[in-house]
């Protein structure tokens, strides 16, 4: 059925409230003015070169994006075999592990945060890598679990069944049957990860230091002492990450496909 | 020789009241191709299952070749299975998924090459190797499903409803060539069916299953000239069901008149007669049967080789299905004829 004229205006609509924000950022990260001001007085790319000549924040950019990139690795690796067996072992206490792996869901960010911050500090992992990682990948996991869950559900039991039929092991007819097939949910959890931790600010708040600070948090910190638009500048390269990484899953795979609806 | 043998076979699946399959005890000779036959939920499928280690059986042994593997799991067991949905790896092509189980028994490339090859010509796909099974019609994935299977050179060969998601068309084709394949490769069958026209068109034996038991065992004749329990008289074919009283040994008191059976329960029984409609014949003038009956012509049903006569008769309603030209074929409704039958064709149950 062709939506209707009624339809489409509403459509428009919604987009225009979701989007409006995006746009007045991005108008005003071309802005030609020293302040954080709509409309803009003129344009320029003043703010980006500003952007890209900024070392902190540069820096800032590639911790991030390396950071992102180990969690999505480390909540897929920790990830898929959790999610293979929730979605396909029968065990004692599977569904209270799975409640266990969704709860950093449903627990406040701040809580959390300071709870890590309690919890690694005695162990001189606060304000490190690996303290960021791990503390990145607990909140990454439940999604890369939940999607990992789904898609392996989607599998037809009898498609592994026909494998062990023909001589393979559970875990052979896991990694070379199940997983492929079910491999653009992973392709999907990853990017999923990846952005979490890439736009994880809360969290970081509590755990980053002086020497070890992530891009959000920056620019949290940025905003709290500047008003010029180089900010606005700053999200707009986030938006551009983020963007790329869905159209890079688009790219490989398909994004519906990736998230389980075709 | 026996080579597949189900001892007492139990499986209860948690909160069901009855068991899914009940104690199924069957021998099966080698190179012989057995139906499992029976309407949904009769246990078939759960039997072929426990057959193929995929699932665990509460009590009760499976054999093959006097080599008992119920504890064996799925991958060990060396079965070909061909199940309903083909369960094809979609991400594999043709000749990717025959290779599949020979990769696993670590056989070397050039010899999987050759396997392939012959597996994929056993069932007429050499042209298709390349494809991935989305790319394959219904009938194609079937016979990679089949070609799949026979690759391995398994010891059995299971077959879980292999025709059911092919249109009717093509049914009784690929039928014909399952059959002739396995006849070919002398492979030890069991085949999971709902339909009694496959079972009995392909089966070397049929079990016919219901609530979990098997109720008979027997040549695809067997079953349906000389059904064991009521069950299978019903399921089997098609039948006349009169309910009836047995007076004396041999005959069964039905409606107003005595019927002549072969075998009778005690007298005093009360009893249900089933008469295959082809084994009704009209009457031809001075022509005499073990039973004869007036009837009345209620309604007549012409399907084209065969018409249907259904008759008031004392005994009861009848139906008789005769061969279009053969004399009485043409009789109209409303109109008198007499109808015959054998007592050895009254099959007697306790109602």
């Amino acid at each position: 059925m062709r939506p209707g004229w009624a339809l489409r205006l509403l459509a428009f609509c919604g987009y225009a409230l979701l989007l409006a924000p995006v746009i007045v950022v991005a108008l005003i990260s071309f802005s030609a003015g020293d302040f954080l001001t709509f409309p803009p007085p003129g344009f320029s790319t003043r703010w980006y070169e500003a952007l890209f000549a900024n070392g902190q924040l540069m820096a800032a950019l590639q911790r991030s994006a390396i950071l992102a990139s180990v969690v999505a690795v480390i909540a897929l690796l920790a990830g898929l075999p959790a999610a293979y067996a929730i979605a396909r072992l029968r065990f004692p206490g599977r569904d209270a592990i799975a409640m266990l792996i969704a709860a950093p869901l449903l627990l406040p960010t701040l809580v959390l945060g300071l709870a890590l911050l309690l919890a690694l500090q005695p162990l001189k992992l606060a304000a490190t890598w690996p303290g960021l990682v791990l503390a990145h990948s607990m909140v990454a996991l439940p999604f890369a679990v939940r999607i990992m869950t789904t898609a392996f559900g989607a599998v037809p039991r009898e498609v592994e069944e026909a494998a062990w039929t023909l001589g393979a092991t559970p875990m052979r007819a896991a990694l070379r049957i199940t997983l492929p097939i079910a491999a653009p949910g992973a392709a999907a959890a990853g990017a999923l990860c990846f952005l979490v931790s890439f736009d994880e600010t809360v969290i970081s708040l509590f755990l980053v230091g002086p020497r070890l600070s992530t891009l959000p948090v920056e620019m949290f910190r940025y905003v709290e002492t500047r008003t010029d638009p180089l900010v606005a500048a700053l999200a707009m390269a986030l938006i551009g990450v983020a963007l790329a990484v869905v159209l890079l899953v688009e790219r490989l795979v398909g994004f519906n496909r990736a998230l389980g609806r075709s | 020789m026996t080579h597949l043998r189900l001892e007492g076979l139990t499986r209860r699946f948690a909160g069901t009241p009855h068991p899914a399959v009940d104690g199924v005890s069957l021998e099966l000779p080698r190179g012989a191709l057995l139906a499992l036959l029976g309407p949904s939920g009769c246990g078939k499928t759960t039997t072929l299952r426990m057959i193929a280690g995929l699932e665990v059986p509460d009590t009760g042994r499976v054999v093959v070749a006097d080599r008992d593997v119920t504890a064996l799991p799925p991958h060990r067991r060396n079965m070909g299975v061909v199940f309903q949905s083909y369960a094809l790896f979609p991400h594999m092509t043709a000749a990717a998924n025959v290779a599949f189980g020979l990769e696993m028994r670590g056989i070397p490339r050039a010899e999987r090459q050759a396997r392939v090859a012959e597996a994929l010509d056993l069932v007429g796909l050499r042209d298709y190797a390349a494809r991935k099974p989305s790319k394959l019609s219904g009938g194609q994935q079937q016979r990679v499903a089949l070609a799949r299977a026979l690759a391995i050179r398994p010891d059995l060969l299971l077959l879980d409803e292999p025709l059911s998601a092919l249109d009717a068309k093509l049914r009784e084709g690929v039928r014909d060539e399952i059959r002739a394949l396995q006849q070919r490769v002398g492979a030890t069958t069991v085949f999971v069916t709902h339909d009694q026209t496959e079972a009995l068109a392909m089966a070397d034996l049929v079990a016919v299953m219901n609530e979990g038991r098997v109720e008979q065992l027997g040549t695809p004749e067997e079953v349906f000239e000389r059904p064991a329990t009521r069950f299978v008289a019903t399921f089997v074919g098609r039948a006349a069901r009169l309910p009836g009283k047995v007076e004396a040994p041999g005959v069964v008191h039905c409606g107003a008149v005595a019927v002549k059976a072969a075998a009778t329960p005690a007298p005093g029984a009360s009893v249900e007669l089933f008469i295959r409609p082809h084994h009704i014949r009209p009457l031809a003038e001075g022509h005499s049967a073990d039973n004869a009956l007036d009837a009345q012509v209620l309604r007549r049903t012409f399907t084209g080789d065969v018409v249907a006569l259904e008759c008031a008769t004392p005994a009861g309603t009848l139906t008789a299905e005769l061969h279009g030209g053969t004399p009485g074929a043409s009789a109209a409704v409303g109109s008198r004829l007499r109808l015959g039958f054998a007592a050895q064709d009254v099959r007697v149950f306790p109602a």
